[in-house]
């Protein structure tokens, strides 16, 4: 069944007039999200707490009309794009910081919270929320419990999944369910584990209990240049292999310094050919002694003009041309398109140079920017929309990246999640079992298939997503 | 204890895909399977409702693969903990799970069972470091989720799917693993304190230490162990801050070794165990986890005080299961306690694996 007129009554009926959008012009702010596909919805509905989105979502059930979760449409892989139109489910009414324990230390909040305002808000009790997507001033911990998402400071702390401790959710039939919670342990299934990344497919969040944890007394910030991406990424495994796991260590290769460098006038070295961005925290005695290590370590592999940040200001704006780093490389293109691969660590100098020759293949430039202890790429291709053409070289370029990580025993995606845009490469690391016994678990939560449909899995009614037929669309540089 | 597989008949296939075809054919048979690891938790659970085939992973030992460089290991499901942590410390590295009733436990086992020990303070359970799975399923396939990165969100978190679920929707066949580099130094303590109030104070007070321990254990007659690791600067300043007298790295693996016959886990929110604590029947022996709200029960105590604790327990958020006990005992008692009130919709899951309920019939939730 489709959406009718009759269905956006009932629908008002639960939210409030004023909270279903269903005409067509306005619905357009709403076809999209950070990545490059877009459709549009139906019907906007906007909830204002947990009971009306059980309320929607039985309507939508009984009706059978798609439902698709979003919070601040930041998302990267088409994750939130309704690609089968139905009702795009938008929670910011759902912003309240409804708890912080600072005792227990944890917060429950409402999934449409900004993720950095719950660290803003958790600082007054000396504490603060872990996962740190660059997107973090916008994206909300709804939705990044939806993707699992990642972010910099992840390669010590942990992704999102590590910081969950239970939710509260709505399944596909109108039920609402608490998953998980305060105590380790529960008993039976983990269904909260599973609900966690499962990009909208499975259930909308209505709650999230995260844990917080304390602000570590000292923080040390350091900017290292090295003559290669090889040099640098050999220098990023030295550190490990060095028993040295920091809390974030991040690189930009030459292109990427050079954009940052014009836009934030950060002291970045634009001679680099890389540079690695390297984070500790603890205790004063742990930063500076890890710190005094890395630096021997950086410069045993060809690292110079290494420079720690002295005041937390100039902290901040080192962190500032990392995480602008996509905005800032409009100068060099007004669009990118990008993949979050990731690889093995040892692995990345390989998987970098394929990256580069595929950018020359294609005449792309490519910015790289990512997280490097990881082994997760964020190959920016930049590009200008109004090249005739250009989009399906784009595509195809991405492709062959993404080709090139899994040809080296990766994964699709390390924190953007799969969505529309990787659906269709699924089978490229999993078998037809794989992929049959998440079915299974599909099947499980939504029988109708009304959540999220179209994303994760190979959609056998749609092609692979092409960029090619959009022109025109100038799109904003985002985080990511 | 091996109340599980008592009677049944064993079977010991020699790699995943025999192990997966024996399972299929079980399940086409309707007999029952019970997947045996170590067997070091294979009290665990209620009685199983009839007898079958005791299917182990002994056989399936081998290190696949482990990266030194990429710190990642791909282990078949029953390797021990013991072989698998020799192979990691040649390259400097470690697991940090460290279960109690050890030696002996199967990589396999532990993610079925979801043991943890005092390690989890500062690395969390298996659960969080567990980056790839490869299932047997009862319909013959061998299913793998996650993979051989750190980070991954390809496709549903199927290691959370199985983790913990006690071989109810498949057999564990192996596992991939973020592995951690040995700290660079590591110093253990311990202290001891006249009454449970002021050993309670005094470990929060050490856990409140600007560097967190990595394993704290409180034991009932007041005895304190702590573990701090890290930069040798901040572990040496931050140990003279505790005040504690060092103590020999021994003492953990003793701990581990520990395995009453009749023995609960109580899990609760970390701010109320201290008020669980002291409602365990008076002179009952535990040791806890006071900094994950975790702690171990050696039961002297009869069934029905037990029960009792079990409600206070529950109503406090947490969960008290019996992690062995003789049979007419947990027959009284029941493993796990009320039922979460999600359950249809793990019996759900539970039907979509394991239609014909083969697997563990009886013995968990679902």
């Amino acid at each position: 069944m489709r959406y009718s007129p009759s269905v956006g009554q009932e629908l008002r009926r639960i939210v409030g007039r004023d909270y279903v959008i269903d005409n067509h012009n306005d619905l357009r702010i709403f076809e999209r999200d950070g990545s490059i596909e877009g459709a549009m919805p139906d019907a906007i509905v906007l909830p204002a707490s947990s009971e009306q989105v059980a309320d929607v979502m039985f309507v939508a059930a009984k009706n059978r009309i798609p439902v698709v979760p979003r919070g601040a449409g930041t998302g990267l892989s088409g994750g939130a794009v309704t690609i089968y139109g139905g009702i795009a489910l938008q929670m910011s009414r759902m912003r309240r910081i409804i708890e912080i324990d600072p005792i227990a230390q944890t917060a429950l909040v409402e999934p449409g919270v900004v993720n950095q305002e719950l660290s803003l808000v958790a600082a007054r009790h000396g504490l603060f929320y872990a996962p740190d997507p660059s997107s973090q001033k916008a994206c909300t911990v709804g939705g990044n419990a939806a993707e699992n998402s990642g972010g910099p400071h992840c390669l010590y702390y942990g992704v999102t999944t590590n910081h969950v401790l239970g939710m509260e959710v709505v399944l596909a039939d109108g039920s609402l369910h608490w998953v998980s919670g305060d105590a380790p342990d529960r008993t039976g299934l983990d269904l909260c584990g599973i609900l966690v990344g499962s990009e909208g497919t499975l259930c909308a969040i209505t709650k999230v209990k995260v844990r917080l944890l304390r602000v570590p007394p000292s923080v040390a910030t350091l900017l290292a240049a090295f003559p290669s991406i090889e040099t640098a990424s050999q220098a990023v495994s030295a550190v490990i292999g060095n028993g040295i796991v920091p809390a974030a260590l991040e690189m930009m290769d030459n292109v990427t310094v050079g954009a940052v460098e014009a836009h934030y006038h950060a002291g970045y070295p634009t001679e680099a050919g890389a540079v690695l961005l390297v984070e500790v925290d603890g205790i004063a005695e742990s930063t500076r002694e890890l710190m005094a290590k890395i630096r021997e370590i950086l410069a045993q592999s060809s690292g110079f003009a290494m420079r720690e940040a002295q005041t937390p200001a100039e902290r901040e704006l080192l962190w500032a041309g990392r995480k602008g780093a996509i905005g800032a490389l409009g100068r060099i293109k007004p669009n990118y398109y990008l993949h979050d691969g990731v690889v093995p660590r040892s692995r990345l100098p390989q998987v970098l140079s394929a990256v580069g020759e595929i950018g020359i293949h294609y005449k792309l430039p490519v910015a790289n920017v990512f997280h490097a202890g990881d082994g997760n790429l964020h190959p920016n291709i930049l590009f200008d929309m109004r090249d005739r053409g250009v989009l399906h070289q784009v595509e195809e370029a991405g492709e062959e990246m993404l080709r090139a990580v899994v040809e080296l025993g990766g994964a699709l995606s390390g924190e953007h999640g799969i969505g529309l845009e990787k659906a269709a490469f699924m089978p490229w690391v999993f078998t037809e079992d794989d992929l049959d016994a998440m079915q299974r678990v599909k099947a499980a939560f939504d029988q109708q298939a009304i959540l999220n449909p179209g994303k994760i899995f190979p959609d056998a009614t749609r092609k692979p997503v092409r960029l090619a037929g959009r022109s025109g669309l100038a799109l904003e540089a985002k985080w990511w | 204890m091996v109340t599980a597989v008592a009677g049944s008949a064993t079977d010991k296939p020699a790699t995943a895909e025999e192990l997966a075809r024996r399972l299929h054919q079980a399940a086409e048979a309707g007999t029952a399977v019970i997947p045996v690891g170590g067997g070091r938790a294979s009290g665990m659970g209620d009685v199983t409702e009839r007898r079958g085939v005791a299917l182990h992973t002994s056989r399936l030992d081998r290190v696949i693969e482990h990266s030194q460089a990429d710190m990642v290991v791909t282990v078949e499901a029953g390797i021990t903990l013991e072989a698998l942590q020799a192979h990691l410390a040649k390259s400097g590295q470690f697991l940090p799970i460290d279960p109690f009733n050890s030696p002996g436990h199967t990589i396999g086992g532990l993610l079925a069972t979801g043991w943890s020990g005092p390690l989890r303070l500062r690395f969390g359970s298996a659960r969080d470091f567990l980056i790839g799975i490869r299932v047997a399923l009862p319909d013959g396939k061998l299913a793998s989720g996650g993979g051989r990165v750190v980070k991954n969100v390809s496709g549903y978190d199927m290691m959370k799917l199985h983790y913990g679920a006690l071989g109810s929707l498949g057999v564990i066949v192996a596992a991939s693993f973020k592995v951690f580099p040995r700290p660079l130094h590591d110093v253990t303590l311990e202290a001891s304190r006249p009454s449970f109030d002021e050993a309670w104070t005094e470990a929060e007070r050490v856990l409140s230490l600007p560097l967190a321990p990595s394993a704290l254990e409180l034991f009932s007659d007041g005895r304190m162990l702590a573990r701090f690791s890290g930069s040798p600067d901040a572990v040496n300043r931050t140990a003279a801050e505790c005040g504690w007298a060092t103590g020999d790295e021994s003492v953990w693996s003793d701990h581990s070794r520990r395995a009453p016959e009749r023995w609960a886990r109580i899990a609760v929110p970390r701010t109320e165990l201290k008020r669980i604590l002291k409602a365990l029947p008076h002179g009952e022996g535990w040791w806890a986890s006071p900094g994950v709200g975790i702690a171990h029960w050696p039961v002297d105590a009869t069934a029905n005080a037990v029960l009792d604790m079990r409600a206070k327990v529950e109503s406090a958020g947490g969960t008290l299961v019996m992690l062995s006990a003789p049979p007419d005992f947990m027959q009284q008692v029941g493993a796990w306690g009320t039922p979460p009130p999600t359950l249809e919709i793990m019996r759900r899951l539970k039907d979509a694996f394991d239609p014909k309920g083969i697997l563990n019939p009886g013995r968990f939730v679902v």
